[in-house]
């Protein structure tokens, strides 16, 4: 009894702590905003003071780059000769596929090897399709193919899917050594999961400079970039799925008398091998976010047509390109997914004979030859012809062009409401609070939440931002999110619990969301740019749109996952459908919810970045115009920023969700 | 069908002396400093959680030797350190011939190839094997041609009633078929020692009756010595020569099924002995009285269990003679002692 009456008043002393270092907090930053002019420390943080850290780690590595020799080699030259070993297996991919190999003699000759005729590698990958994933796979895979041939884009896709292909491949195998090496030695796992961390938090663009100093403008340093973007969640996958596999399964490993090597390449890889395949389902959806953002750097392809689509405003293009990828990463996103959960069956290796057992190989194989003899005959089988092929460019310029004219007021008010009475007032208050008193807040609300430790994470990180110069970059970032994060929960949480009440709402609601999370990002921005033209309000449009599937699926998840029996107690002790939701279903979904806020939070965080492409002014333009510039500190330290405000959200709404659910799990105890 | 308990005089293939298994940030300190003087105390203070207390026993060659408890009492731990797959705190452990403590991680893996086999408790079968492939496997590690490696896997296929069904995946095959894919692997190395980690705990009743049997036809057939870990005292009685009863970490008795029914050493084994059927574990000889001369029924066996011989001497309203190996009477066995068994009240004994 006195035992929990000591708890209570030490709970409540703690609570009456908590709620004086808030209010002291919030009293600091408006008396400073109140009494200090805009010439004082405490209010903007003075440019003398700045740390210039940017330019100096912009001057450091382009020295170490270019000028820095052992032995007369530079780094860059060891490095863009490391990316032409890279490049022989994607232009040999890209020649089988569509532009054949041409090999120049000493003597001035050229031969010409053709590529495999165009039937031949529909007939191919579709055949392949269908031994994956069985007739709907085949269709879609069939129909992507047929798009890029219709639509004038097989050599761009064919070059995208043959640097996609190469990129997911060096990511999945280097991930997977990564992730056995993080097992196995939990010393390497320590260091490693923090550099997984940053690596996957910090802007894409950040380090899209370094790359382009490293290794140049081309597909193979857009195909690294991309690896460093693709392999961390592989390498953690791995180190996870192999943690996973049973102990009994790990002991008969060694019980069987494998040495170590066996033990791993023999039970435990193959044992992990679904979760291996879905970190794989993972890294190919990863590559293809990337398709877009490395066209920065000379990816070309459809990312590439996309990026200059978008540049000269040739929507047409754009939307055409756009939809090739969104494509080939649905088909390509369902081939693997079905390799992830294929079951082998006894029937199928009962059948002796080499080609019995490989008849597809075998079809393929007899249809690409049949194919190259008849382009002898018929050159239309070898290149597609042009006049088969079809363009809706002027359509989607002429309908677009239709509908903001058609709707021009409409639209019009809409944005200007919006950019009147809620962005700019937002925008124009972060951006005069004083940075010590923001900071304080933060940190206070930190405290509270987390203690201690989170409060001098918070301090140190904000103080980082705000001593290289990049403060108000960062307000405006955060802007942004924030503002886009609120709409995003205000339209997602209804959806979400009305799809995890109602199956009728389910049925319609989920098949969206899986489609347009298998979209990549830079896809959103085509239809907002097309409507709103450029600017934040597209920013805020595109990350809403973008962030708003994880919002839906988790706040669904939250009320499907109570359990049954909570919900018959409502049900039996006589609640409306109104108090069940809001009395038992709600309350109990909270932990959910938070999960799906934390999450909707990071996803606007990631478009955030893209977004810079369409205009909006925070940190992540620093890091695009450190790329035309080719500034890797700017862009480094930019991207830092924008990595240390979505850590500290993170961390922030994280902690406070296991708050919650520690209070929920005490209530019912 | 259980065996003759009489292995006492067989060599020991399994030395297991004063085993410790300490968890906890300061056990290596600990056993360091005290050795075997632990005390429950300094175990409390420090929080350091002690798997297995002081084990000590022999598995002799040949002998099936059951080792029983409730989860949490130490049989997992003590089976896992006489494979080698932990390693004890404290204590010493011989496992045919070789002392676990010093051998050298290839030794280890010769021992493990050529002398132990392990069956686990939910298979642990290799989901992207074939069955042939996951029966094979222990030979594929060796360095096995894959034709001898199939046609011996085949030949253990036939031996544990698994013909035909070579090309299966594991998940095709119910839980009973699973498990005697585990059995035929674990015995394809041909190995002296076979450890059984609750083998039949993951199956239905009716099956787990069936694999028993099974079990105990392929040990009349292969001789193996065998340490079978279990938490089910009737599975521990139908197939034990000898058991250890565990509790706590602790072993509390080591005897045969009849040693422990009939002499239990604390009121923990009682309770799992209690509902015991006393007429399917007790013997003859434990419950005879004094030998009479002069009677011309028919003996029976000293070595027989009384479950088996009730019938008969219920038939007589005189004592019935008792015989040995030799056939000599040592002693008579009457109506009301057999009753007393079947009805399961302590024999006076």
């Amino acid at each position: 009894m006195t035992d929990v009456a000591a708890q209570n008043r030490l709970r409540q002393s703690s609570q009456s702590t908590n709620a004086l270092i808030l209010s002291m907090s919030i009293l600091f930053a408006a008396l400073v905003w109140l009494l200090t002019d805009h010439g004082n420390w405490l209010r903007y943080y003075p440019e003398n003071w700045e740390w210039n850290i940017a330019s100096k780690i912009t001057q450091a590595i382009k020295y170490l780059v270019n000028d820095a020799a052992i032995n007369g080699i530079t780094l860059s030259e060891v490095t863009r000769s490391f990316a032409d070993v890279l490049e022989i297996p994607m232009l040999a991919l890209q020649g089988i596929l569509s532009e054949g190999f041409t090999f120049y003699h000493a003597n001035g000759e050229i031969t010409f090897i053709p590529s495999m005729p165009w039937p031949a590698v529909v007939f191919g990958l579709t055949v392949f399709a269908w031994w994956a994933g069985g007739r709907r796979v085949a269709a879609v895979s069939f129909i992507t193919l047929t798009y890029f041939l219709i639509f004038d884009l097989w050599e761009p896709a064919m070059l995208t899917l043959s640097s996609v292909v190469i990129a997911v491949l060096v990511s999945f195998v280097l991930g997977l050594l990564l992730g056995v090496w993080g097992y196995r030695s939990a010393r390497a796992n320590a260091v490693l999961v923090p550099v997984y961390d940053v690596m996957q938090t910090i802007p894409t663009f950040s380090y899209l400079v370094p790359v382009l100093l490293l290794f140049g403008f081309n597909p193979v340093a857009a195909m690294i970039a991309t690896v460093i973007y693709a392999m961390p969640p592989m390498a953690r996958v791995t180190t996870l799925a192999l943690q996973r596999v049973p102990t009994n399964i790990s002991d008969f490993g060694t019980m069987g008398g494998c040495n170590r090597r066996q033990k791993m390449w023999l039970v435990m890889v193959p044992a992990a091998r679904q979760n291996l395949l879905i970190g794989l389902n993972q890294v190919i959806m990863l590559t293809f976010a990337m398709v877009i953002i490395a066209s920065v750097i000379g990816a070309g392809g459809l990312g590439g047509k996309v990026y200059q689509g978008l540049k000269s405003l040739k929507i047409g293009d754009a939307v055409e390109a756009g939809i090739a990828i969104t494509l080939l990463a649905i088909a390509l996103d369902q081939i693997s997914r079905a390799i992830a959960v294929r079951r082998p069956n006894h029937v199928h290796g009962n059948a002796k004979s080499f080609w019995e057992r490989h008849v597809l190989v075998a079809a393929t194989l007899v249809f690409t030859l049949a194919a190259c003899f008849l382009t002898w005959v018929f050159p239309a089988l070898q290149t597609y012809p042009d006049r088969l092929t079809i363009s809706t460019g002027s359509f989607w310029n002429d309908g677009i062009l239709w509908i903001s004219d058609t709707f021009y007021p409409q639209i019009k008010a809409v944005r200007e409401t919006l950019i009147g009475y809620v962005m700019r007032p937002v925008k124009t208050f972060l951006l005069s609070v004083p940075w010590t008193g923001f900071v304080a807040v933060v940190s206070a609300v930190s405290f509270i939440i987390g203690g201690t430790r989170l409060a001098l994470m918070s301090l140190g990180l904000l103080c980082f931002i705000a001593i290289t110069g990049y403060w108000e970059g960062a307000m405006v970032s955060l802007y942004l999110v924030g503002l886009s994060v609120i709409v995003t929960l205000i339209l997602a949480l209804p959806i979400g619990v009305w799809a995890g009440l109602n199956d009728t709402a389910d049925r319609i609601v989920t098949p969206v969301i899986d489609t347009l999370q298998t979209m990549p990002s830079f896809v959103y921005l085509i239809p907002v740019v097309m409507l709103v033209g450029v600017g934040e309000f597209a920013g805020l449009i595109a990350i809403v749109a973008y962030s708003l599937p994880p919002g839906i699926r988790y706040a669904k998840q939250g009320i499907r996952n109570i359990a049954a029996s909570s919900v018959e107690v409502a049900d039996m002790s006589g609640c409306t459908a109104r108090q069940k939701l809001w009395h038992v279903q709600l309350p109990l979904a909270l932990p959910d919810f938070m999960l799906g806020i934390n999450q909707t939070i990071m996803f606007a965080f990631s478009m955030l970045v893209i977004t810079a492409l369409v205009g909006t002014r925070g940190l992540e333009h620093d890091t695009l115009v450190a790329i035309s510039k080719v500034q890797p500190g700017e862009g480094i330290i930019a991207g830092l920023g924008i990595a240390f405000l979505s850590i500290i959200t993170d961390r922030l709404i994280g902690q406070a969700g296991r708050n919650m659910q520690h209070r929920v799990k005490r209530n019912i105890r | 069908m259980t065996p003759h308990p009489s292995t006492t005089d067989r060599e020991a293939l399994i030395e297991c002396c004063s085993v410790w298994k300490l968890y906890g940030d300061r056990a290596e300190a600990l056993a360091a400093r005290y050795g075997q003087n632990i005390s429950t105390e300094i175990l409390k203070e420090t929080g350091t959680i002690s798997a297995a207390r002081d084990v000590t026993f022999d598995v002799r060659k040949g002998e099936i030797f059951v080792i029983m408890g409730l989860s949490g009492s130490g049989k997992s731990t003590i089976l896992r350190c006489m494979t080698g797959l932990i390693e004890p705190t404290l204590g010493s452990l011989k496992v045919a011939g070789t002392d676990l403590k010093t051998a050298s991680y290839e030794e280890m893996i010769e021992i493990r190839r050529h002398k132990m086999g392990m069956v686990f408790q939910d298979f642990a079968l290799l989901p992207h094997l074939t069955v042939l492939d996951n029966i094979a496997f222990p030979l594929r590690v060796q360095g096995i041609s894959k034709t001898l490696r199939h046609s011996k896997a085949r030949e253990m296929m036939d031996l544990v009633g698994l013909s035909g069904r070579g090309n299966h995946w594991p998940h095709e095959l119910s839980g009973g078929q699973q498990q005697r894919v585990g059995i035929a692997r674990s015995l394809m190395t041909e190995p002296e020692i076979w450890f059984l980690d609750e083998p039949f705990s993951a199956l239905d009743p009716i099956i787990r009756t069936e694999m028993q049997n099974e079990f105990l036809r392929l040990q009349n057939l292969l001789q193996k010595s065998i340490v079978f870990v279990t938490h089910d005292f009737d599975e521990a009685v139908r197939l034990a020569d000898r058991i250890a009863i565990m509790e706590g970490g602790c072993v509390v008795q080591i005897g045969t099924p009849e040693e422990l029914i009939t002499r239990p050493a604390t009121p923990y084994v009682t309770e799992f002995t209690k509902n015991i059927p006393r007429s399917k574990v007790v013997r003859v000889r434990t419950v005879m009285g004094p030998a009479n001369k002069g009677l011309l029924i028919e003996p029976v066996s000293a070595d027989a269990l009384v479950g088996d011989i009730a019938q008969r001497v219920l038939s007589y309203r005189d004592p019935v003679p008792v015989t040995d190996e030799d056939g000599q009477i040592i002693g008579t066995i009457d109506a009301p002692k057999v009753a007393a068994v079947l009805m399961n009240k302590e024999a006076e004994t």
